[in-house]
């Protein structure tokens, strides 16, 4: 069984420091433990505030471990996100874990189907292939083939929102993180990536998310996982 | 065409970083440029320097890129078949050629990296020539392949860089430098000179041809948006020191010195 645990967080705390507001102190996150295995939809649960987003980003190392450990299974090895080397950070995002926001970071002049195609061309796949398997993905969430050769910079909030989408599945990353990704999705879209989400599970990813949608969170979650919003620090 | 597989650099060793660079400071008499800087860098890294006027990058890339002798510290190139060697003991015309052939140099303003009255063809011709190729024909056509890959007009190849406007001159500029194999590429604030506009073009082609070629690249720059769309690790510096390093996307989205959360805040949305 512990051969299908990818993720062991233990002991997570974070703090934001805010220097220029007079040093003000606010805790988040106070001991996490969290266990997240191979066909598993992990919920996170709780109020707006409570620091689902935090400890999600924590989880791809892009907010620093303060205290505490954020193990991933990497290449068959335990990388302890808290102490790892930048380069070997960059390695598990290249081929372990994805995270799929809930903005797309557009870049300037990058079309729509070059950015979904980027994961699998960074990693070595023939552009052909890569681009193929892009617009699949693209046409699945019903994205118009005709934006497909545009950047993104001018496309809707729900048609960003799927191209962010298509690049985070494209590579099916081993531990995928998903930070309300149907938000600014209609009802039918909703369903399609709810699809994804369990075809991604079934297929053996340990999944993280955060899902505002009831609707979504039951259909997808196998498990919730409860966040408190912390007390003030004095 | 040259492709990323012909130009693939053999390595002394794989497993050790590219770049160290080892508590490196340098003194202008009294005044700090920068202090007590360390890091290493690996291949196909790309790092960002960042921080406010007067804040030491400079003074460190020049220190980093064999320009300017550390009054302290060491910086140590992982050299073909010999392993990491402390640049400053190289003979100095081992420093050029390693200058020339492994490394380039982008600066700001690219008058200071071309030779502006001589043709554009030239410029990126030379650094062939300086490593010993003679034959004409073949110079002339590498030469178009890199401006076609920088995405200059070929037929422009006889014009001098003076006739160009400054997004061709930079451009320019990287093909002159790109076109030996470069493993390790500097950049002074490559796209600062430029419009917004032409910026976005330039950074874009800087990405592209940074990941298809797998070079290590330190770019300095002011501009936070430069960093985080070119940079995988990003240095704070503030007062010739290091404050903050780490994951660009970190430094960026979770800052934790009381400086870096001041730049952070300051701009719109980086
Ligand atoms: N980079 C940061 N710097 C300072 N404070 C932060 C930072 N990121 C999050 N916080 C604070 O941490 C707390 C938790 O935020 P987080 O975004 O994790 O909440 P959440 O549970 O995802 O909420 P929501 O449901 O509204 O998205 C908030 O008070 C937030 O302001
Ligand atoms: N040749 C020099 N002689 C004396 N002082 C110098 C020299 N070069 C730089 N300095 C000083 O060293 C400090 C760092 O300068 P540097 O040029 O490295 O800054 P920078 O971060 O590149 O700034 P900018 O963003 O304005 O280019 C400054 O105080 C500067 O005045
Ligand atoms: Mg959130
Ligand atoms: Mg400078």
């Amino acid at each position: 069984m512990t051969a299908d645990l990818m993720v062991r967080v233990r002991g997570l705390r974070k703090t934001f420091v805010l220097h220029h507001q007079n040093g003000a102190r606010l805790p988040v996150l106070d001991g996490v433990d969290l266990d997240v295995r191979r066909g598993e939809c992990v919920v996170l649960h709780g109020p707006s505030g409570a620091g689902k987003s935090t400890l999600l980003r924590s989880l791809y190392a892009n907010y620093r471990i303060q205290q505490g450990s954020v193990e991933i299974r990497h290449a068959g090895e335990w990388v302890n996100l808290a102490d790892a080397a930048p380069r070997e950070l960059l390695a598990v995002r290249a081929q372990t874990v994805g995270y799929v926001s809930q903005f797309l970071r557009v870049i300037p002049r990058v079309p729509a189907l070059e950015l979904v195609a980027q994961p699998l061309l960074g990693a070595g796949v023939a552009r052909r292939d890569a681009e193929s398997r892009a617009g699949a993905l693209l046409a699945r969430m019903n994205v118009p083939e005709k934006l497909w050769s545009l950047p993104p910079a001018t496309f809707s909030g729900g048609e960003q929102q799927r191209v962010n989408i298509a690049r985070g599945f494209i590579s099916r990353f081993p531990v995928l993180l998903l930070d309300e990704p149907t938000a600014a999705l209609d009802a039918a879209n909703r369903a399609v990536v709810a699809d994804m989400i369990d075809d991604a599970r079934r297929e053996g990813a340990a999944i993280v998310g955060i899902f505002h949608d009831d609707e979504v969170r039951g259909r997808v979650a196998t498990r919730l996982h409860p966040l408190a919003a912390l007390p003030e620090a004095a | 065409m040259a492709t990323a597989s012909a130009s693939a650099p053999e390595f002394s060793s794989t497993h050790g970083p590219l770049l160290r660079v080892n508590a490196v400071t340098r003194l202008y008499g009294e005044r700090t440029g920068c202090r007590n800087v360390s890091f290493d860098l690996h291949q196909g890294e790309v790092l960002a320097i960042a921080g406010e006027s007067g804040s030491g990058k400079t003074t460190l890339l020049n220190c980093i890129a064999g320009r300017s002798r550390p009054t302290a510290g060491t910086v140590e190139y992982n050299l073909r078949h010999e392993g990491l060697r402390d640049i400053y003991r190289l003979s100095e015309a081992r420093l050029r050629l390693l200058a020339r052939t492994d490394w380039g140099f982008v600066h700001q303003n690219p008058r200071d990296g071309l030779r502006i009255d001589v043709s554009a063809g030239a410029n990126v011709g030379e650094r062939l020539m300086a490593i010993g190729d003679r034959h004409y024909g073949r110079i002339r056509d590498t030469t178009g392949d890199w401006m076609r890959r920088v995405e200059l007009d070929t037929s422009r190849i006889d014009d001098a860089p003076a006739t160009f406007s400054g997004g061709m001159q930079q451009r320019l500029q990287i093909a002159r430098n790109l076109v030996t194999h470069p493993r390790l590429m500097f950049m002074d604030e490559p796209t600062a000179s430029l419009d917004v506009s032409v910026q976005a073009r330039l950074l874009d082609l800087l990405r592209g041809l940074a990941s298809e070629l797998g070079l290590a690249a330190i770019v300095v720059t002011h501009d936070l948006a430069v960093a985080r769309l070119l940079a995988h690790r990003l240095l704070i510096m503030k007062s010739g020191e290091v404050v903050e390093s780490g994951l660009t996307d970190q430094v960026l989205d979770d800052p934790q010195h009381p400086y870096t959360q001041l730049l952070v805040s300051s701009v719109l949305q980086a």
